[in-house]
């Protein structure tokens, strides 16, 4: 599905840095894989790079068999819309349209019939808990609330993959738990592939796969066993091993 | 660092937020200060222009210092509500309301000190062209000299400094320090859609229809007292269309999912309505400003050319004498012969004409009514090249007479039409036909018949004399200097146009002058206010775009959408501009009973063709702006 090689990023500049060193990373189609490392680690300059809102220094990115940034500027942005999906932390909603049209958006912009939309729109929503909102604002609603808008948004036109920066970063524990487990039945039932950048260790434990990188280099990964509470706790030893401060990580909030 | 230096250094390190502010209090100085140089040129103050002129322009300069002084208090005050935010990051830090007044009032006074300054001095560069302008439409006799106007810059530095003052410190005093978290939070939080009563809208509609209706039906005299009513209902109609009617429209287009939902319509829209408590408020005044403008030198263009086109058409020959009633026959002679020899010395060469006039009674006339001959007709045709008449034996035609002349009631041909002309033999002939035609021997209309019927007519009334001269070659000064002699020599009994032409020019130029000017300021600040609405908002654009650019939005995709967003902006205030100023003009000449469609088309046109220019400039550089920053 999508299939990284020998990525590495150089911003230039006065002073130049090294953000990415080979990366070479493969995720299966229907795999939900988490990207964990502390602050600086290349973690969001990676997901930029899969993402295709930034192109890679050297090396290759390939998403369901297509180069990405090969593609002329309007077809990337055709591209993006149509095979990927996007999470953000500060959800990205556009305050001047309401939670539906939020939703709808990305269909709007491709031409869709309007009664196409409007029975999507009520599907997603319905699956999402969210039918009773769709007519408010995006300042009325919580922030909760704003994430599944955000996930609905980035799930209506059923894109190949979903990429997630920070999905939880904004949320409380209760609200962050409710996203995560919405994730995970989403990545099972439609076997949407899953790639989430993610510095909490919870949300991190939902997820089939853990990558950790550190100073732009692959450091090591652990795979999902039997339950969530274990691989939870591998994942809180492994950050140890990675020598980042114990402060660093959010504390286990169970 | 204290506290005054890092005011400055706020304002000198981040000119690009500064500079659309600067340059619009710069330019209005520089529009103050280009007509100061004009007011206050010494070829005025000697006294060769009359009184009311200089009276004028007092009045119009106050009129620009005082638009100036709201002009400038709006776009500040646009400008610090960009830096809500700003405010929020120094109030956090500790600083006090008062600090945050002081810091603007300095930012103000640097501002507009500069502001001051370099008005003044891009002026001054402007301002000899500024004179050549002035002379060629003043028709001064003296040329406008460059001169150093030391008056103009002490009275523009001064009432501007003293502007600037004032508006820092009604800033300053005005400045709201609301809760600091929406400070921060800034333009995130909405001001809320405006609510559309559909009472409210259809009154904009009513309103609209009974202003326009009235200002249409009415004519004649009575435009004058409609004038002051009409002018508040479409005001206040216009206000209520763009608050009300404007926001009921989208609501109900935001309703029709298949076209709300139509590609980028959504964003389109969707910001439209969230926007548009502060849209509808630029709206209404830029149409309103626009108006002003437009009608304002529409109705000064549209006078000067009733006024020489007036002239032109009563008086279609060079020169036209016609004597006192009780001259005798000698008088004529002497004076016909010194009109010869007058044209003569000018070296211009003419053609003349003479008729003797006769005016008969008629049944329906209370007065007596001029009959001409067809031969006199067709002499005094052929020097203008006007078509001939060759009326038939016992037929007689009406000449109407021209538009020019405003007649209370009835036109002269109704009643010639209705009457008829007696023979001698008591015959009575019924005119024929009504034409219209430039040889204007008598001032309403009058008959022509046949050389043989003419022996045949009763005793005639009273009879008149009249000699018309046309120029075949002479350049205008010739003309004009001949028409002065003429008219101060042979007094009251010439008409001169070209001379006549050249006076009412020169002591409407002033006034045409003032006016342009005062329109072109009015328009060319709408276009600021627009301007402003549009950059204000610029980097929340930018940022909604960039998140929508995230999830995948095309470089044409975007191009469409700030397409639209700029062209209602700067179209729809202006289109309703338009109509007021056609409907305002219109109803100007029912007053004056003159048909002043070329005059208003022209105007009108222009102004579009500036705006579509201004337009497509403003949308260039913005898209530049918003595409830079999102790709």
């Amino acid at each position: 599905m999508l299939k990284l090689t020998k990525v590495s990023k150089i911003y230039e500049g006065k002073v130049a840095y090294r953000a990415l060193t080979d990366i070479d990373l493969e995720v299966e189609k229907g795999e939900f894989v988490a990207i964990m490392g502390p602050s600086g680690s290349g973690k969001t300059t990676l997901l930029n790079i899969i993402s295709t809102n930034d192109a890679p220094t050297t090396g290759q990115v390939e998403i369901d068999g297509q180069q990405p940034h090969q593609l002329k500027k309007n077809a990337l942005a055709k591209f993006r819309r149509n095979q990927l999906g996007f999470i953000f932390q500060d959800f990205n909603l556009l305050h001047t349209l309401t939670v539906q049209e939020n939703i709808i958006l990305p269909l709007t912009l491709d031409g869709v019939r309007a009664s196409e939309m409007q029975n999507k729109a009520q599907q997603i929503a319905k699956s999402l808990g969210i039918g009773p909102i769709m007519n408010k604002r995006t300042y009325e609603i919580s922030g909760g609330q704003a994430q599944r808008v955000a996930i609905a948004r980035a799930m209506i036109h059923e894109p190949k993959m979903l990429l997630a920066d920070e999905p939880t970063g904004n949320l409380d524990s209760k609200a962050a738990k409710d996203v995560m487990k919405m994730l995970v039945s989403i990545n099972e039932r439609n076997k949407t592939s899953l790639l989430m950048v993610t510095h909490d260790p919870q949300a991190a434990s939902y997820s089939d796969r853990v990558v950790f990188i550190r100073d732009g280099k692959l450091h090591s990964e652990i795979h999902r066993g039997e339950s969530r509470q274990a691989f939870f706790q591998k994942i809180i030893d492994m950050l140890s091993l990675m020598g980042g401060e114990g402060n660093e990580f959010s504390s286990i909030r169970v | 660092m204290n506290f005054r230096q890092f005011a400055f250094r706020n304002v000198l390190r981040n000119k690009r937020l500064y500079i659309a502010y600067f340059l619009s209090s710069m330019f209005t100085v520089m529009v103050f200060f280009t007509f100061a140089i004009f007011a206050f040129h010494p070829a005025f103050s000697e006294g060769s222009v009359n009184k009311y002129a200089i009276f004028g322009m007092a009045v119009a300069g106050g009129i620009i210092y005082i638009f100036s002084f709201f002009f400038i208090l709006y776009s500040m005050s646009s400008f610090l509500q960009s830096r809500k935010k700003e405010f929020g990051l120094l109030i956090t830090l500790g600083a006090s309301d008062k600090q945050i007044r002081l810091m603007v009032f300095l930012e103000n006074i640097l501002i507009g000190f500069f502001a001051t300054a370099g008005g003044i001095l891009i002026g001054l560069v402007f301002a000899k062209s500024i004179l050549l302008i002035a002379e060629n439409i003043l028709i001064i006799d003296e040329s406008l000299d460059f001169y150093f106007p030391a008056l103009a810059i002490v009275v523009t530095f001064v009432s501007f400094i003293f502007l600037f003052f004032c508006i820092s410190v009604l800033v300053a005093f005005i400045l709201r320090t609301n809760k600091l978290v929406d400070l921060i939070k800034g333009d995130k939080q909405s001001k809320g859609e405006p609510k559309a009563s559909i009472v409210l809208s259809i009154l904009a509609v009513f309103l609209l229809i009974a202003g326009y209706g009235t200002a249409l039906y009415v004519k004649g005299a009575s435009v004058v007292f409609v004038m002051i009513p009409v002018i508040i209902v479409v005001t206040l109609g216009t206000y209520i269309l763009f608050t009300q009617l404007s926001v009921y429209c989208i609501r109900l287009m935001k309703k029709n999912k298949s076209i709300f939902w139509r590609k980028t319509n959504m964003l389109l829209f969707g910001d439209l309505s969230f926007r548009m408590k502060d849209n509808a408020r630029t709206f209404f005044m830029v149409a309103i400003i626009s108006t002003v403008a437009f009608s304002a030198i529409g109705s000064l263009y549209g006078f000067q050319s009733y006024l020489t086109k007036g002239i032109k058409e009563i008086n279609p020959y060079t020169y036209t004498y016609s004597p006192f009633l009780d001259d005798s026959e000698e008088i004529i002679e002497q004076d016909i012969q010194q009109i010869n020899s007058i044209i003569e010395e000018e070296k211009i060469d003419t053609e003349m004409e003479e008729a003797e006039l006769v005016y008969f009674d008629t049944t329906a006339e209370e007065s007596s009514v001029l009959i001409v001959k067809a031969s006199d007709y067709n002499r005094f045709a052929a020097l203008i090249s006007e078509k001939e008449l060759h009326p038939e034996e016992n037929e007689a035609i009406v000449v109407e007479q021209s538009d020019a002349v405003i007649t209370g009631g009835q036109k002269a041909s109704d009643i010639l039409m209705t009457s008829s002309v007696q023979l001698e033999n008591g015959q009575e002939i019924q005119p024929s036909k009504t034409v219209e035609s430039a040889v204007g021997l008598g001032i309403t209309g009058y008959y022509v018949v046949n050389d043989s019927t003419y022996t045949e007519l009763g005793t005639p009334g009273r009879t008149d004399f009249t000699a018309a001269w046309n120029v075949l070659d002479g350049n205008d000064n010739q003309l004009i200097e001949a028409g002065r002699k003429l008219e101060d020599q042979v007094e009251h009994k010439v008409f001169a146009v070209d001379y006549n032409l050249y006076e009412i020019n020169k002591a409407y130029g002033p006034i045409l002058f003032i006016g342009l000017f005062i329109g072109i300021v009015f328009f060319v600040s709408a276009g600021s206010f627009l301007y402003f609405r549009l950059f204000t908002d610029i980097d929340g654009e930018k940022r909604k775009f960039q998140s929508i650019a995230k999830i995948g939005l095309t470089q044409s995709e975007l191009k469409k959408v700030v397409n639209r967003q700029v062209a209602i902006l700067f179209f729809s205030p202006i289109v309703v501009a338009l109509v007021h100023g056609a409907v305002a003009l219109t109803a100007l000449s029912r007053l004056f009973n003159y048909n002043l469609t070329v005059e208003s088309a022209l105007v009108l046109g222009s102004f579009a063709v500036i705006q579509v220019l201004y337009f497509l400039v403003v949308r260039f550089i913005y898209v530049k702006n918003v595409i830079r920053t999102v790709f």
